[in-house]
């Protein structure tokens, strides 16, 4: 035990905690912690924004699997990190938040940059602390890494008082962590196993049905065990994109609003749905009551709110999802040696729909770019192990679809929350994360503008991301709803950024190299040309067509069964036999 | 629909009864009726929170504050006449 104050305790802490990056700024309440920081192991990134250090948080913690560390001051600062730790809780990922907060004293008196960040934070966080007294601060830290980091993983704030981080303290760091109301159950009850593989065995139209989860708990290797002893169809979620490879035979793509015939209709059509770290989201299920009415449901999931909250579980299996498969593989096993179903018709009829409705796209017929073949290129000149950030909107989609993913934390999105702007601050701490992989931004000219300022970050830290603006000149997802459903009044969703701003300008402004791109025979070229440079941020602005949407799509609130993989144009269902 | 009650463990520390009522603020439940008072653990509080709510509706404000961290254990007081479990799902909506 040593007596230091609470700010190097603080720092100490994060230490032990085993931090090895943060993203923050300094400013009036936390600026005690900054000097610790000045001379800690720990490498401090200066971000221009605190939401650029909340995504970049974000961004880390999804391609390392380790816990995202951000940090920034009181009032503004902390509330800045609102919408990143919002983002953080919708797609479960592991954060920690250090706000500086103003003196004890000062609490409550509206002092200058007061604001509750804990009250503020309460409704998403899972979980967060205010600390007044700099000898909680090493527990409060130990607990905040463990609660963000076991279970179902989320976001943490811990907001401290100046006058606790300036007052000495003994500094001890807990060696373990024990909270009675915190009991995560990771090993499945064997009973919810058996039950399970039984419930297979009972199945001829079998579909696993997998979310995120299964990159959170690491069990990507686990799950293509048990998809190839049952040889059932698999369909990822956008949060899952890349935990079943894409080139997989069994692989049916992306269930959802913009989800594959294929996986749409195995979900729909299925008498099992073996549920994987899902949580039976709206985009998946569109219109709830319609959705896979025929199937019985088999639910794991680490989370157990999840289970029956939007759909009735049959079999419930809570527990840590790599535990889960690697008990479920050998009950599967020992249960399909008494009783194999016959799944080949169901899988003959889902390559059918497969091969009939494979994704696709119509090139522009005046000749401009097509945003689709764009982000296409990207993915193959970049290769399976580049890792890939987009932001949302229709380039979130089509990054999702025409990437093709090969391995598990090599896709990331703001899936739950919908973050635009996420994409550049993402890929900045991607980067951190993983220095010797190729990153790529895939972001809306729309996004773009909400968060570039952190390459102006990437540029002095040596980050070298690259971007790939999708410019449309357009809030292209919003303008594709005002064709289909507000019968083509472009309210507001024109941009005008082909021009202004001028993006590769504004890139090298930035400290990054600025390229163009606005015909199909450069494309290549221009990647690979970005491909080669290693020393400083690429930002293309790809120039591409304005009207391209993303299909398939099903409504907002739509049944399932109401696909349309086109403007009015529903699968030709008499032709499959389903 | 039958009241039930729900007797929450929690730990006696600031901001709980705010996370709490939060919880059934966000996820759209009513609290028709909540005491909150020590227990012979000082650390420790205790909730009485009646609903209005069964079957689903139920599990789920059950789940959920069973996900606060503050909270320790949810004990549910059936009511005289158990009602029966009934797996309904969420309302459909356009979003």
């Amino acid at each position: 035990m040593s007596q230091m104050t609470g700010a190097s305790s603080l720092v100490a802490s994060l230490e032990a905690a085993g931090v090895d990056v943060m993203f923050g700024i300094p400013g009036g309440a936390i600026l005690p912690a900054y000097d610790p920081i000045f001379s800690s192991s720990i490498r401090h990134v200066l971000v221009r924004h605190e939401q650029g250090a909340g995504h970049a948080a974000t961004g880390y913690a999804q391609v390392t699997g380790r816990v995202g560390v951000c940090i920034a001051t009181s009032g503004p600062g902390a509330t800045n990190l609102v919408t990143p730790l919002a983002d953080a809780a919708m797609d479960s990922v592991p954060v920690v938040a250090i706000t500086g907060q103003v003196p004890s004293v000062a609490i409550g008196t509206d002092a200058f940059q007061e604001a509750d960040i804990r009250g503020i934070t309460m409704p998403f966080a899972k979980h967060n602390y205010l600390i007044t007294n700099p000898a909680d601060i090493p527990r409060a830290i130990a607990e905040a890494f463990h609660i963000a980091s076991t279970g179902r993983p989320g976001p943490v704030l811990v907001d401290i008082a100046k006058d606790a981080l300036q007052t000495m303290t003994d500094f001890k760091y807990p060696h373990s962590v024990n909270l009675a109301g915190y009991q995560p159950k990771l090993v499945p009850d064997n009973q919810s196993i058996l039950d399970a593989a039984a419930l297979i065995t009972q199945s001829s139209k079998p579909v696993f049905y997998v979310g995120g989860g299964i990159i959170k708990a690491d069990a990507s290797r686990e799950l293509m065990e048990l998809a190839q002893l049952l040889g059932a169809p698999v369909v990822t979620t956008l949060m899952a994109r890349g935990a079943f490879p894409d080139s997989h035979p069994l692989n049916l793509g992306m269930p959802g609003m913009h989800g594959t015939v294929a996986a749409v209709t195995a979900l729909q059509k299925a008498d099992l749905l073996i549920t994987l770290g899902a949580r039976f989201d709206d985009r998946v299920t569109g219109k709830l009551s319609t959705f896979a009415v025929n199937a019985k449901v088999i639910h794991a999931d680490v989370d157990p709110a999840e289970i029956g909250k939007n759909r009735f579980a049959d079999v419930a299996v809570l527990g840590d999802l790599k535990n889960t498969l690697s008990a479920l593989i050998p009950a599967l096993k020992a249960a399909l040696g008494k009783n194999q179903p016959d799944l080949a018709p169901w899988l003959r009829q889902m390559n059918s729909l497969k091969a009939a409705y494979p994704l696709g796209y119509d090139k522009p017929s005046d000749g401009s770019l097509s945003p689709q073949y764009v982000i296409e290129r990207l993915g193959k000149i970049s290769g399976p192990e580049a890792i890939f950030a987009a932001g949302v909107g229709q380039h979130q989609m089509w990054a999702s679809q025409f990437v093709s993913y090969e391995n598990p934390r090599t896709w990331l999105n703001s899936g739950g929350l919908g973050t635009m702007g996420y994409a550049v601050p993402a890929a900045m701490g991607a980067k951190v994360g993983a220095p010797d992989t190729t990153v790529w931004a895939i972001d809306g000219d729309g996004c773009f503008q909400m968060t570039n300022q952190e390459l102006v970050t990437c540029a002095l830290n040596n980050i070298p991301i690259k971007v790939a603006i999708i410019n449309n000149e357009s809030l292209g997802m919003v303008r594709q709803w005002q064709t289909l459903f507000y019968e083509g009044r472009y309210s507001n969703t024109s941009l005008e950024s082909k021009r202004v701003p001028n993006f590769p300008m504004l890139a090298e402004a930035m400290g990054c190299v600025g390229l163009s791109c606005e015909r199909e025979e450069d494309v290549d070229a221009i990647i690979e040309k970005a491909m080669g440079i290693h020393n400083q941020p690429v930002v293309i602005d790809f120039r591409v067509h304005r009207d391209a949407m993303v299909w398939p799509m099903v409504a907002a609130g739509a049944s399932n069964d109401d696909i349309k993989i086109a403007r009015e144009t529903a699968p030709d269902w008499d032709s499959q036999e389903l | 629909m039958a009241q039930h009650t729900l007797e929450v463990l929690v730990e006696n520390s600031p901001g709980v009864l705010a996370r709490v009522a939060g919880l059934f603020s966000r996820r759209a439940y009513n609290i028709e009726r909540l005491s909150v008072g020590p227990t012979a653990d000082p650390t420790i509080s205790q909730m009485d929170i009646v609903v209005n709510l069964e079957g689903h509706a139920l599990e789920q404000v059950i789940a959920q504050l069973d996900k606060l961290i503050n909270v320790i254990s949810i004990k549910e007081i059936l009511p005289d006449k158990a009602a029966p479990a009934v797996h309904d799902t969420q309302p459909d909506y356009q979003n």
